[in-house]
């Protein structure tokens, strides 16, 4: 019954994706936790709580729900969203503090864009230990005594990851479309949905195959459709399918200019509004739509003591600290996806960020505003 | 439909003042007649500083607090232009944070649009906490969306607020939550109701609260 339970609620909420799910806040008893039992915190988006709740299964632990307004960890946390004074909030209101005698706390590491430690212990005492990415991670990083393997720092898009977000992106745009069709050319609603839903799967489920020639470096956003993707990959695979529908035409013999040209301008929206957040919809890339995308992550050398905070927090697993001259370095500075999290971290605020013309935004400010300088996201950033 | 305004601050108060038809100004005016020249006050999720600065015009001390750092900032220089800084002080923190403020030292805390954006905890605690740093007769005052507690009320209400929770949840995908039953809430955290004032359709409340002088035992 839970099983079902369990199974019914992402599926719902797999194809709702898009929308936030806000659910209870406060503090959920896994098991029959004592004194010393463990203590985990994540956000209230209802399918993060009910997927944790299921690793947690067997564990005795606290489970606090902080309220991100239902929206996941990394978006509310990088947005501003989820911050100090969530956790801060939680931390106080539940009533954990007199359930158990230590201050020690375990976040998702995908929090780190947004909840500063140091302000959390100085105003309540905790110590945050910063946990795998992915719940599924939690019981080998007990085991492994709270110490995270790189592959538990790392954001991946497995297959599985894939396919839940080619239906979360299917299913609200083919209900759309197919509403706007009603009126329109209702005979072909069923062929639109099955475009969108086959467009989309085809879209993420081969994201691997041509996610090389994905980037969002230094471009600026002109006609945000196209400027993606060197080349832009919409363009691409709308042309493969109008290729496909002219040889169809040809070979049913049923060449109609009118038939052509209504299929022409419905795949091209699908197309559009499928990829108009690709890489936004992936956790290996930065949106596309995000003016931050064109940031870089510089060390200040001088600053640096190579403590590791950045290691620790980067969901890319970008960094690598030198042991022998206590210094951070940046191997694979390529993958970075902007989110900030080292920049928020580091205890020496040897990190920052460069904007294309070589403006600095200090590690204040990211703490201050959050990457997306609460709502001024799509601010210029010669205007900050 | 906060959200969106909150989140892009700059735009709150002409936002808020259009959304809520003016009615705001005036309930923010008739809450602060209850402020008394010399007063300490605090101010729960004071935003831009639209009670705040009102309060401080009366010639009261008031701390302002709250959790959103821009929406300060806009306070910060609205108390400056006004010549009532020395008046205000602004500080980013929760009402987690309560716990930090002295027992019985404020004669009034009062709060605009702020108990809608908290959680069900933080809602009970900060009732408990006011009680707490409150003054015997202090009081806390009150501005916030409700729910309605008549069903035909709470239907036209949603009518009206469906095509605004609609647009604002798809634009930012987050909405407010009005309050349940907060006078009720408001004396089970032990204070008295000095007055209440609903809308025509039940969706606002002003709410006047007190500390009684002596503790029912």
């Amino acid at each position: 019954m839970n099983l079902l339970k369990f199974i019914g609620v992402n599926i719902v909420e797999t194809l709702l994706r898009v929308l936030p799910f806000p659910c209870k806040t406060g503090l959920i008893k896994m098991g029959n936790p004592d004194r010393n039992s463990p203590v985990f915190l994540t956000c209230n988006y209802h399918l993060t709580v009910e997927r944790v709740k299921r690793v947690l299964k067997g564990i005795d632990a606290y489970l606090l729900i902080a309220n991100s307004r239902g929206i996941n960890v990394w978006c509310a946390g990088t947005g501003g969203i989820f911050t100090n004074h969530n956790v801060i909030s939680v931390l106080k209101v539940s009533g954990i503090e007199e359930l158990v005698d230590h201050r020690n706390i375990m976040l998702p590491q995908l929090a780190a864009t947004g909840i500063e430690v140091d302000v959390v212990k100085k105003k309540t005492g905790w110590k945050v230990i910063w946990g795998p990415v992915y719940a599924k991670d939690i019981p080998a990083f007990i085991r492994n005594k709270l110490k995270k393997t790189p592959k538990m720092r790392e954001v991946e898009f497995p297959l599985r990851q894939r396919i839940e977000m080619a239906l979360a992106w299917a299913f609200p745009i083919s209900i759309i479309l197919a509403l706007i069709m009603i009126p329109l050319w209702h005979e072909a609603i069923s062929a639109v949905i099955f475009l969108v839903w086959g467009l989309s799967f085809l879209i993420f489920v081969s994201f691997p195959l041509y996610s090389q020639w994905l980037s969002s470096e230094d471009k600026r956003i002109g006609f945000v459709f196209f400027d993606f993707g060197r080349g832009g990959f919409q363009l691409i695979l709308w042309g493969v399918l109008i290729l496909g529908l002219i040889v169809y035409s040809l070979v049913a013999d049923d060449f109609s200019r009118g038939f052509l040209f209504r299929w022409s301008f419905i795949t091209l929206i699908a197309v559009l509004l499928l990829s108009i957040d690709l890489m936004g919809s992936t956790p290996v890339y930065k949106s596309g739509l995000h003016e931050d995308r064109l940031l870089r992550v510089i060390l200040d050398e001088k600053k640096c003591r190579g403590a590791g905070f950045c290691e620790q927090v980067c969901p890319r697993n970008c960094y690598e600290v030198d042991r022998n001259r206590h210094i951070a370095i940046m191997p694979r500075a390529g993958r970075c996806v902007q989110c900030g999290a080292c920049i928020v971290q580091c205890a020496f605020d040897a990190l920052y960020f460069q904007s294309p013309k070589g403006e600095v935004i200090h590690p204040e400010t990211i703490r201050r505003f959050k990457l997306n300088l609460i709502g001024k996201r799509l601010v210029k950033l010669d205007k900050l | 439909m906060m959200k969106i305004l909150e989140t892009t601050p700059d735009r709150y108060d002409k936002g808020i003042g259009i959304l809520t038809l003016g009615r705001l100004g005036k309930a923010y005016d008739r809450l602060t007649s209850h402020i008394r020249k010399g007063q300490k006050i605090l101010d729960l999720g004071c935003g831009t500083g639209a009670l705040t600065i009102r309060a401080a015009q009366k010639a009261a001390k008031v701390k302002g607090i709250d959790i959103n750092s821009q929406m300060l900032e806009i306070a910060q220089n609205r108390a400056a232009e006004a010549n009532l800084a020395q008046n205000v002080e602004l500080c980013e923190m929760g009402v987690a944070e309560l716990g930090g403020e002295e027992s019985e030292s404020y004669d009034i805390v009062m709060s605009g649009l702020c108990f809608s954006e908290l959680t069900e905890d933080e809602l009970l605690y900060t009732l408990r906490e006011a009680k707490r740093i409150l003054k015997p007769e202090g009081l806390l005052l009150i501005a916030d969306e409700v729910r309605p507690k008549s069903i035909s009320k709470m239907i036209f209400n949603w009518l009206i607020r469906i095509p605004l929770v609609t647009i604002t949840y798809l634009i930012t995908q987050t909405t407010t939550k009005a309050v349940k039953n907060l006078p009720e809430k408001v004396e089970k955290a032990g204070l008295a109701i000095q007055s209440i004032k609903l809308s025509k359709i039940e969706d606002f409340i002003e709410l006047v609260g007190r500390r009684p002088k002596q503790e029912a035992k």
